[in-house]
């Protein structure tokens, strides 16, 4: 009876406990693949700011406000006076851009709440791969279409290096870009 | 269930144990019925339900909560500035040119701020004194900006007060002891600032009984008075170290301490060139214990401090009265002074080579008017006078500058007058006694009554950033600003203006020293005063009398960007020389060489110990003895065995009923029966990192005399021992000896020979293998585009540490504290190796600093489990921190040893590496990850510089060149020793580097091709 039970717990149990847990496991991890990294992780911010209707309704460039992109290292989320250049005249009457006035005459700092995020010990330069000719799009997704600023693509190494491997496969308009081979490799190029 | 009524009433009387209360109710039927009852009500839950399970549910809930209630994908805010100041892009550091005020050398610098904070001192590249380099304490005296033990607040006797109350306090006495006639003393350092000199003669006029007392332990106060008695100028001569060709050097570290030591510096170098073109000077160098200068000379010559002067004599004799070499020694006489001073009489009794002496004669008169004769601030004033003489004989004055001098704004006081000070203090005729950022207590410990002196003087004020010895007896302790936060000019050389502008507003609620002394004037105190002040001092005096036909505010901005103005001041030396022969009587007849003499030096980082309470400063190694933490008696090897010392036993020395207690260093090299010992130790009230560390030698010092040389001292063994730590072990010198030079780690050849062979290296066999054209097993990685090396020139290298300095700051490296550095875990990324080799009493000394060689095999990468540490592309071997596991395998497989592992968390384990704490961690560099306990690291050649320039190069559409990048101990490197280039690239400098007959790399046969190039010392002996 002994012997019956071992090869019991053997041959069925045994497997089968094995079989759903690595199931569980595998249906797990490529659901939760998304949300692991983010993807779709849309938070709500301080003011209603709407990038489709600032990039894409009214076409302002990018670099108008992010403008350390192809100076520095970070894009840079633009200070509150950078909005003020329009918004001291412009739409006044909104609630919105009154409570933006608000923060710009207080001089109270605005907390944004941050979309895209790459751990501290990597060390991304937006400004090598923007003037490299790379298109925001290409990491941001398309933000002329977002009222709520939604990450779309997956920020792990395993990402950038799909980038670096085959550009050509991954970067919009790959043909249009003269200047760019393929990205480095080599751990030292973004960790130090 | 069970309630109070259920309970029998008598329960107290009845019972004499609890036991028997339980055993009763059991056997009641009542109570039997009533229980089951209540069991049978209760709820079904509870009969599965246990406590257990209750909390594990709890728990599980609990965890189920606050994984639900928290948002795991917040990734926090980005706040941006509210109106961003246009200088500002986040991301890119932003420059701003100032001077630095850490010693009155007053060099100009250029402050790296990110974001509004400063992170790293580099030396301004237009400023004419120091071109860009700046020392190790001016780089590292950044961290006392953000040390978090400055005072915050004003402070009267222990307790807290507000400026308000004490400018009204401190007003109202002042006011006071001028009505009674009675004098304020102000206690400074040199003043080397023309506006500040302004302020005080404003103060002057206020308070007339004020009196300056400006003083530098470590100063050449004793040069300038004989400088003035021989030339009658008050300041100290603008030497040409760049056309000197022969230099001498009497107990002079004028590598490590000298005005305008990083001029010094630059120039000599320039005279170790060896790759354009043989260009060599020749230094002696006559001292009693090895320091930086000694051991970078040509010939360094062993000779007791004591017997300098007579030595002196022997040589003007040599050269005044025997040959009358110049025009000026033969018109005047003051033979009969010396002609009892007999060189080779000398040369017998002291044992010197008779051969390195007539070398010597024979270059001095050979090179009249070519050569510098030097003397170091141990020296007394009579004997620096008969330098300046031995210069004149020489003709050597030609050599200093005719339209520049070097002097501060203020006289400096000698010891008499400080004794004066203190005799006027005992006779109550002092009212207020200021000291402004200077420490008397301390410095003159033990020699001046000073602490129970100031306890008679009415009010005492100290004006200092840190708690100090001098604070601690004073009523007022007012914290300063740092001089990062300050506004200030200053003038140390003729013609040469620097400008200071804060770079960051004041962290806490300081002034700057000028402005509390303003706020006394003008009896308010109005923010920015000092800075109205300074621009109308330039706008109404200063501008004017330069005769610059500027708008002023345009010259006020463009001077501020530049941090320099040159202007046309020039004075007129003539090269007149006077000499009383009063001066030069009363010389030495003889020494007896049998008694101890103490000669106590200046340490090359922490200066008069300021800056004690530098955890940095105090963990760079002293370039000689390799030894942190500490100061220490240095010993000759046959003196030690004479008393039967080790190293690490404590003595005693004594002198006129004063002792001072100090573990002795065996110092190959030393003379014999000279002991020294470093100044800038053994600070009371330095905070948790200066405080006891080191013994103070300065109160064996007489009060009247004015050099460091104490005579007859007496040495006691007091049986005590004391762990002293070293960075580079002092293995037995006899069973390793000139181990280096044998296993080619290290090469030293003569110039000569160097220019009859110069295959000198490639020649050399080892057991009949040619190291050079031994075959590698391994087949090279390829390398297309770039490939990144670096070449040290030991001929330049002079050991002093400012690479280790600038690669501290730059790569956020903690310092550990002395019990770490004992287990060898120092984190230094570059380290200075020092070598000895030949005879224990007077070796070659040589330095090379180590740092990971980048090799293009390396073993390193091998041995990783996890691959944390990877070549790349551009040869450069890097680590992926996130990754590494602590295995350590790379460190033991590490050819070189120069992999640095965390034991700890050293930023905050330690009260010495308190580098976490408020506001300190705010100097980290945001480009280089913070490496946390368990981590291995090590030199990346600045990959964070490299990927600037890089980014600057895909901006500017071209490619990245080897120029493009400089590394931070190349940059910081004052003699332009560290050469970084691309290999790739034929034509870099690097490649005549890499490509020099003199360049080998370490560590040959092992065949793992470093990218770090040496090139092999020359000495230019004869």
């Amino acid at each position: 009876m002994k012997k019956f039970l071992l090869d019991y717990n053997l041959k069925v149990r045994l497997p089968v406990i094995i079989f759903v847990i690595a199931t569980v496991f595998v249906i797990t991890y490529y659901i939760s693949y998304a949300e692991r990294n983010s993807i779709g992780y849309a938070p709500s911010q301080p003011i209603n700011y709407s990038h489709k209707l600032h990039a894409g309704s009214v076409q302002i460039d990018c670099k108008y406000c992010h403008t350390g992109v192809n100076f520095s290292r970070t894009a840079n989320v633009p200070s509150v006076d950078v909005c003020m250049n329009c918004h001291s005249i412009s739409r006044k009457d909104k609630p919105e851009i009154q409570k933006l006035t608000n923060y710009f005459e207080n001089n109270t700092p605005l907390h944004w709440k941050r979309v895209h995020k790459l751990p501290d010990f990597a060390y991304f330069s937006h400004s090598l791969h923007v003037n490299k000719g790379i298109d925001c799009l290409n990491c941001h997704g398309d933000l002329k279409l977002m009222e709520v600023v939604t990450q779309v693509n997956s920020f792990t190494m395993g990402a950038c290096l799909d980038c670096h491997r085959n550009p050509q496969n991954k970067i919009i308009d790959y043909h249009k870009l003269t200047n760019i081979k393929k990205g480095p490799e080599h751990c030292s190029a973004c960790h130090r | 269930m069970l309630s109070e009524e259920n309970l029998p009433e008598n329960i107290e009387e009845n019972s004499s144990n609890f036991k028997d209360i339980f055993r009763e109710l059991h056997s009641d039927k009542e109570f039997n019925h009533l229980y089951n009852e209540a069991l049978e009500k209760r709820a079904p839950l509870d009969k599965n339900f246990s406590r257990r399970k209750f909390l594990a549910l709890l728990g599980i809930s609990a965890a189920f909560a606050a994984t639900g209630c928290s948002n795991y994908r917040d990734k926090g805010n980005i706040v941006p500035y509210n109106k961003k100041p246009s200088e500002i892009t986040i991301g890119n550091p932003v420059f701003y040119a100032s001077t630095c005020n850490v010693c009155s050398n007053s060099c100009g610098i250029l402050i790296k701020t990110r974001e509004g904070r400063p992170i790293k001192i580099d030396g301004n590249p237009d400023h004419p004194i120091n071109s860009g380099k700046i020392c190790t304490t001016g780089q590292l005296s950044i961290l006392s900006l953000y040390n978090p033990q400055r005072i915050k607040e004003p402070i009267f006797n222990n307790t807290q007060i507000s400026w308000q109350e004490a400018d009204k306090n401190i007003i109202q006495t002042l006011i006071k002891t001028t009505e009674n006639g009675k004098e304020i003393a102000l206690i400074t350092n040199g003043i080397t600032s023309p506006t500040y000199k302004k302020l005080i003669e404003g103060f002057i006029k206020t308070f007339p009984y004020t009196k300056i007392y400006s003083y530098e332990i470590t100063g050449y106060t004793n040069k300038i008075n004989a400088f003035k008695k021989t030339y009658g100028r008050e300041s100290l001569p603008s030497e040409d170290f760049e056309n000197a060709k022969i230099i001498v050097s009497f107990e002079c570290d004028f590598l490590n301490n000298y005005p305008n030591k990083l001029s010094v510096l630059n120039k000599f170098s320039k005279n170790r060139e060896i790759i354009e073109k043989e260009n060599f000077n020749r230094t002696y160098c006559f001292e009693s214990t090895p320091t930086v200068t000694g051991i970078n000379s040509d010939y360094r010559i062993v000779l007791r401090s004591d017997i300098l002067e007579e030595f002196i004599c022997c040589l003007i004799n040599e050269f005044h009265t025997v040959k009358k070499l110049s025009e000026y020694a033969k018109n005047i006489s003051v033979i009969n002074l010396f002609s009892k001073y007999i060189l080779s009489d000398f040369i017998l009794k002291n044992n010197l080579s008779k051969n390195v002496i007539d070398n010597l004669i024979n270059d001095l008169s050979n090179n009249t008017g070519k050569s510098l004769i030097l003397g170091g601030i141990q020296l007394s004033e009579s004997t620096q006078i008969l330098i300046f003489f031995l210069n004149k004989i020489l003709e050597n004055d030609k050599l200093y500058s005719k339209d520049k001098e070097i002097k501060c704004q203020y006289p400096l006081i000698k010891k008499a007058d400080f004794n004066n000070l203190v005799e006027k203090i005992n006779n109550d005729k002092i009212g207020v006694l200021t000291h402004i950022d200077t420490n008397p207590v301390y410095h003159f410990n033990g020699i001046f009554d000073y602490i129970k002196a100031i306890e008679k003087v009415p009010l005492v004020i100290t004006l200092t950033e840190f708690e100090s010895e001098t604070s601690a007896q004073s009523h007022y302790t007012l914290p300063i600003n740092n001089y990062l936060e300050s506004w200030g000019d200053y003038n140390y050389v003729t013609g040469i203006y620097s400008l200071q502008q804060p770079v960051i507003s004041p962290i806490y609620n300081t002034r700057q020293k000028e402005e509390i002394l303003l706020t006394w004037i003008e009896g308010t105190h109005q923010n920015n005063s000092y800075l109205r002040y300074l621009k109308n001092n330039w706008e109404k005096n200063l501008l004017p009398a330069f005769g610059f036909p500027f708008d002023f505010k345009s010259f006020w901005i463009n001077s501020l960007n530049a941090g320099v103005v040159k202007t046309n001041e020039k004075i007129n030396f003539t090269g007149e020389f006077k000499i009383e022969p009063s001066e030069l009587s009363n010389k030495p007849t003889s020494v007896t060489t049998n008694d101890y003499v103490l000669i106590i030096k200046e340490n090359p980082f922490l200066l008069d110990g300021k800056y004690a309470n530098n955890g940095w400063l105090q963990e760079i190694p002293h370039p000689i003895s390799k030894i942190v933490w500490d100061n220490y008696a240095t010993i000759s090897p046959s003196a030690a065995k004479n008393l039967s010392l080790n190293t690490g036993d404590i003595i005693e020395i004594k002198k006129s009923g004063k002792s001072i207690k100090i573990p002795v260093l065996i110092q190959p090299g030393n003379a014999d029966k000279v002991i020294s010992v470093e100044l800038g130790y053994g600070r009371t009230k330095a905070g948790i990192i200066g405080s006891f560390i080191g013994t103070n030698p300065i109160c064996l010092l007489n009060a009247d005399k004015d050099d460091l040389i104490i005579k007859d001292i007496e040495i006691v063994k007091t049986g005590n021992t004391y762990e002293l730590v070293s960075t580079q072990e002092h293995y037995s010198l006899e069973k390793y000896k000139d181990i280096p030079i044998k296993r080619n780690i290290i090469y030293e050849f003569e110039l000569d020979e160097y220019r009859k062979n110069h295959d000198l290296i490639n020649s050399k066999e080892v057991e009949g293998i040619n190291l050079k054209t031994f075959p590698s097993v391994n087949q090279p990685h390829k390398y297309d585009e770039l490939k990144w090396g670096m070449a040290i020139d030991l001929n330049k290298c002079i050991g002093c540490g400012a690479c280790a300095a600038a690669c501290n700051i730059e790569n956020n490296i903690p310092m550990v504290g002395k019990e770490q550095v004992k287990l060898n875990r120092e984190m230094m990324w570059i380290r200075i190796d020092r070598y000895y080799t030949g005879d224990i009493n007077n070796p070659s000394i040589s330095l090379q600093p180590v740092l990971c060689q980048h090799c293009d095999l390396a073993p390193c990468e091998n041995v990783c489990p996890v691959a944390a540490t990877t070549h790349s592309t551009e040869g450069i071997n890097g680590m992926a921190y996130n990754r590494c596991v602590g295995t350590r395998y790379c460190s033991n497989n590490c050819p070189y040893k120069v992999r640095r592992f965390n034991f700890f968390d050293f930023r905050d384990n330690f009260k010495e590496g308190f580098l976490y704490s408020e506001p300190l961690k705010q100097l980290s560099n945001p480009e280089v990850t913070v490496r946390s306990r368990g981590v291995m690291e090590k030199c990346t050649f600045c990959l964070q510089r490299i990927m600037n320039a890089r980014d600057n190069a895909v901006k500017e559409n071209r490619k990245i060149e080897g120029t493009d990048v400089v590394t931070a101990c190349q940059e910081a490197c004052p003699t332009n020793a560290i050469i970084f280039g691309n290999i790739n690239d034929t034509n870099s400098d690097l490649n005549k580097y890499r490509n020099h007959k003199l360049g080998y790399t370490l560590l040959e046969e092992i065949k793992v091709k470093p990218n770090i190039t040496y090139i092999a010392k020359l000495r230019n002996n004869h």
